[in-house]
This record gives C-alpha cells, sequence and structure tokens, in this order.
C-alpha cells in the first residue's frame, strides 16, 4: 500500500528524508572543521584519575599499556593512547605496549610511540619497548603475573624482551607499577581485573570508546580502577592535561557542534509527534 | 548548466586530478589516495545498499583477518614454537599442532570422540579461569554497593548523602524489578510492584545515557574519517584545507 505524501507543517518535520540529515550533519562537521569556534574542555575525575595512576607509578616499576583496539575506533582509541603515552614520557615513567587481542592496535600503537618519542628523546628498550601481540589473553595474563621475561619471551621486533634494558629486574607483577587498558573490545577489562587487579592488587586505569564505557562505571565506582577515559572526550580531556591538544580536542569541538544538532533534531521531531497527535487525522497513524 | 557552475566543477575536477598525478609520483601519496577511496567507497552505504560497498568492506575484513594470521605467526607461534623446535632441537614440539589438529576430527562420525577430547580440555581450561577470576572480578563491587546512609561530617558532605540515597534506592529498586517470585499483588505485591516499576525508570534513564555514549561514539568515527578526507587527503592537494586547524 502507497504512503500517502505528508501535508502540514508538523507532520512533513516528522518524515524528513534522511539523506537532508546525514547532509546536515556532514555540513556541521566540515563546517566546524574548517572554521572551529572553540569550546572549554574541563577535565573530569575520571580522567584526572588515570593522571594521577600514571603519576603515582613508583620509579623502579614500569607500565602496561594494553591496546587491544584496531583502525576501527581508531579516532577515540588512537589519540586516548597518544594521550597516556605522553603523560608516561612527560611524568619519566617507563612503559610496555601490549596486545591481548586485535593486533592491528599493537602496530598502530608503535606509531605513535615512534612520533611521541621523538619529541621526548626516548629511547626503545630504555624508556619504552613493546612486546607485540600476545595470544592466551586469560592464560597469558596469568603466566605473566609470574614470569615476564619467559611468558613475554620476544619483542615487537621479534628481540628477546630479557635483552632490553628497560626489562632488567622486571620479574613479574610486582615489577608491574600501572595497566592501562585501551581498548574497544567488551571482555578485556575483566580478564585484567579478575586476573591480575583483584589478586595481586595492580592498580588498573582504562581508556574505552564511548559506546562501552558506561559499563564500566560501576568498577571505577568500587575503586576496582583508578580513572578511566570516555571516548574522544576522555582523550580530548587527557590532552588538555598533558599540555598537548591534538586530534581529540579538534574531535571534541566538533562533536559538541554535532550533538547540538542532534539535540535539535530529537526536539523538533518530539515537538512535531506530540503537535501531530493534536490535530485529529495527521499525527495518528 | 550555469556556465559559473561549469567552471566550479571543471576548477574541483583539475585539482583532484593535478592531487591524482602527485600521487602516482609518490608511493607515500598511494596509501591516502587508497584510504580516501576506501572510505568514500564504504560510505556509499549512506545512499542504498550497493556492490561498491560491499567490496571495500570485505577488503577490511579479508584484511583484518589476514594481518591476524600473521602476527599470530609473527608475534607467537615463529618465537615461541618454531625457533625452539628446529633451532634448540626441542623436537618435542612438533606434538603441538598435532593435538591441535585433534579439533577437525569433528567432521568424522567414526573418530569425532577424539576432538572432544581436546574440546574439553579447552572447556575445562576455560570454566577453572572464569571460576578464579569471577570473584576477584565482582566481589569489590558487592563490598562497594555497602555505602552509610549517615556518613560522618566532612567536606561535600551533603553531596556524599545525596549519592550514597540515591545508589542505594537506584539498586533495590533496579533489583526489585527482576524480583519475580512474588506476584504484583496484594498490600507487599502492589508495594513490589511500585518499585518495580521506580526500577524500571532509572533502567530507562541509565538506557538514555548509554544510547547517549552510542551515539557519541559512532559521531566520533564519523568526524576522524572527515578528518582524514579533508585534513589528509584532500590536504595533500589542497595545502590551505593541511593547514586549517584541525
Amino acid at each position: 500500500m502507497t504512503q500517502a505524501p505528508p501535508h502540514g507543517f508538523w507532520q512533513r518535520m516528522q518524515q524528513i528524508p534522511r539523506y537532508y540529515i546525514y547532509a546536515l550533519l556532514a555540513g556541521v562537521v566540515i563546517w566546524q572543521l574548517l572554521f572551529p569556534i572553540r569550546l572549554p574542555i574541563a577535565p573530569s575525575r575520571a580522567t584526572l584519575g588515570v593522571r594521577d595512576a600514571i603519576r603515582n607509578v613508583p620509579e623502579d616499576k614500569i607500565v602496561i599499556i594494553s591496546v587491544d583496539w584496531d583502525a576501527s575506533t581508531q579516532p577515540e582509541t588512537g589519540p586516548q593512547t597518544q594521550a597516556i603515552i605522553e603523560a608516561c614520557f612527560q611524568l619519566k615513567k617507563r612503559f610496555a605496549i601490549m596486545n591481548l587481542a586485535a593486533p592491528m592496535g599493537v602496530k598502530l600503537a608503535n606509531d605513535i610511540a615512534l612520533r611521541v618519542a621523538r619529541r621526548y628523546n626516548a629511547k626503545y628498550g630504555v624508556d619504552w619497548c613493546n612486546w607485540g601481540y600476545k595470544v592466551g589473553q586469560g592464560n597469558f595474563l596469568m603466566a605473566v603475573a609470574k614470569n615476564i621475561p619467559k611468558a613475554v619471551a620476544t619483542d615487537f621486533y621479534n628481540k628477546p624482551v630479557s635483552e632490553l634494558p628497560m626489562m632488567r629486574g622486571v620479574e613479574n607483577i610486582s615489577s608491574i607499577g600501572l595497566v592501562v587498558e585501551v581498548t574497544g573490545l567488551a571482555g578485556m577489562t575483566e580478564l585484567w581485573l579478575g586476573l591480575i587487579q583483584g589478586p595481586y592488587g595492580t592498580p588498573f586505569a582504562s581508556a574505552y570508546t564511548a559506546v562501552m564505557a558506561p559499563g564500566y562505571y560501576p568498577y571505577l565506582d568500587s575503586g576496582q580502577m583508578k580513572g578511566m577515559l570516555v571516548g574522544a572526550k576522555g582523550a580530548a580531556e587527557m590532552e588538555t592535561l598533558v599540555n598537548r591538544p591534538g586530534s581529540a580536542v579538534a574531535i571534541m569541538n566538533v562533536q559538541s557542534w554535532a550533538h547540538l544538532l542532534i539535540i535539535v533534531l530529537i526536539v523538533i521531531g518530539n515537538v512535531a509527534y506530540f503537535m501531530g497527535r493534536r490535530r485529529p487525522g495527521e499525527g495518528r497513524r | 548548466m550555469n556556465p559559473q557552475l561549469w567552471i566550479l566543477s571543471a576548477g574541483a575536477i583539475a585539482t583532484v586530478l593535478r592531487g591524482l598525478t602527485a600521487a602516482l609520483r609518490d608511493p607515500q601519496l598511494w596509501i591516502l589516495w587508497a584510504g580516501a577511496i576506501a572510505t568514500l567507497g564504504v560510505y556509499t552505504i549512506l545512499y542504498r545498499e550497493n556492490p561498491v560497498s560491499r567490496f571495500f568492506e570485505h577488503i577490511f575484513v579479508g584484511l583484518s583477518a589476514g594481518y591476524l594470521l600473521v602476527a599470530t605467526w609473527a608475534f607467537n607461534l615463529e618465537g615461541r614454537w618454531w625457533d625452539p623446535m628446529i633451532h634448540e632441537r626441542r623436537w618435542y614440539w612438533i606434538f603441538a599442532p598435532v593435538v591441535g589438529f585433534l579439533f577437525y576430527f569433528i567432521y568424522s562420525r567414526r573418530l569425532s570422540w577424539l576432538a572432544r577430547l581436546v574440546m574439553g580440555l579447552f572447556f575445562g581450561a576455560g570454566a577453572g579461569t572464569f571460576f578464579r577470576e569471577f570473584f576477584p572480578l565482582y566481589s569489590p563491587q558487592l563490598y562497594a554497593s555497602f555505602k552509610p546512609l549517615r556518613p560522618d561530617a566532612q567536606v561535600g558532605w551533603a553531596a556524599v548523602i545525596l549519592h550514597n540515597w540515591l545508589f542505594v534506592i537506584v539498586l533495590l529498586t533496579v533489583l526489585s524489578y527482576f524480583f519475580f517470585a512474588l506476584p504484583h499483588e496484594g498490600r507487599a505485591g502492589r508495594n513490589l510492584g511500585r518499585a518495580a516499576l521506580l526500577g524500571r525508570w532509572f533502567m530507562m534513564i541509565a538506557f538514555g545515557a548509554m544510547f547517549g555514549n552510542t551515539v557519541m561514539a559512532r559521531i566520533s568515527l564519523f568526524i576522524g574519517r572527515m578528518r582524514f578526507l579533508l585534513k589528509d587527503w584532500l590536504g595533500s592537494f589542497i595545502p590551505w584545507l593541511a593547514h586549517r586547524g584541525m
């Protein structure tokens, strides 16, 4: 049965073709990318928690940055990883990148670390290293807790990790001062919390894509997590904290305007729905 | 067509062709162009389902699967299995893939019990790991749900009281929504029904917040791609775009 063409202003408002909405959204995004109107970014408590957790890592311990993300979430997780690496270099904390799932992330994070390391004159193997992608997930974590050189064996460049200067004295989980999980995958945090943070008390912080972050607030509230970066917003806040506004700050600025457009569209849709209902025979189907 | 539009279109085509010619000379730019074409190809789905979008989708899935295979070999099997077996003469490692290949006996009716052996091993290991993981993961949340409703005076005391009361009310009402043993009849049942209704409202608010975050995530990805198209790709042959503050 063919649908009758919309008549009346409010009914037309309820049936805006989706192409117009796509075009409007693209228009707002392009406008704000080319001619940005900057909005303030204030770091939240969850973001401050991540920065403080990195700051509180003792000198003799290292940070693990588990980068379980790939190209499909890069606009959020890429800047998060970069901001965390910036914080580690600024606060002079040695770190190891590793990956339990989505192995593309370990290459993408390696590129980010190489780029950032140049700015701080940081050396691979001395200030940071990359353990590469490791299979086994939970089993691998249990092995890491007991014997890191044996469990990790070789790094991203296929060199034995025990030969890296920064790995001297890094024996087991007691040598780890903080784990930061950057991910767009559900299930990874549960592994870290259940097998490492819970049994050994290793501090844990995280960075998630915005879509999965709400499910992890209870862990923040219970104190199992020291802090959490939420999507591009968390990355932008972290970039602001480390004084390196980059792609996340640019994205968040555009994002705020895009959200404004969506809010306006939701209001129009709802007002149109209720106005349509008020006129018998027009709004109801 | 309007002559001004002709001039504008010709100018745009000339600019893109200039970029393409430059890309042909510089292999680094090939990557940019491949990324831009793949992005635009995938976005054709916004118009309707079409073979171009499907083509690029399949390329992405294929690339990811291929990369996983290479990464599994390069970061794990080569160093931990192949090298010890070949160079350190740990010949017994040859039995590891033999055990792995037992999975394929699932296709044989007569010998499928061999596949069940390794599956049982995996189920047992998985269950054991989950059991070990469960209590350290969830027990701290159980303790954290016991919040003082009359906390000692401190800075931000009113906010703490409000937070704790709200937490406990939401926790109890949402739990009551999932309590199915008592029908919502009689005095106690009706009160439970009211609490469950309130719990449902709280859950709806939470789902709204989650949906808001989903919108935020999707738009972030879209902005990321637009930034790539404008700054990295178009910016490679229109310098003005490369120098915009994005």
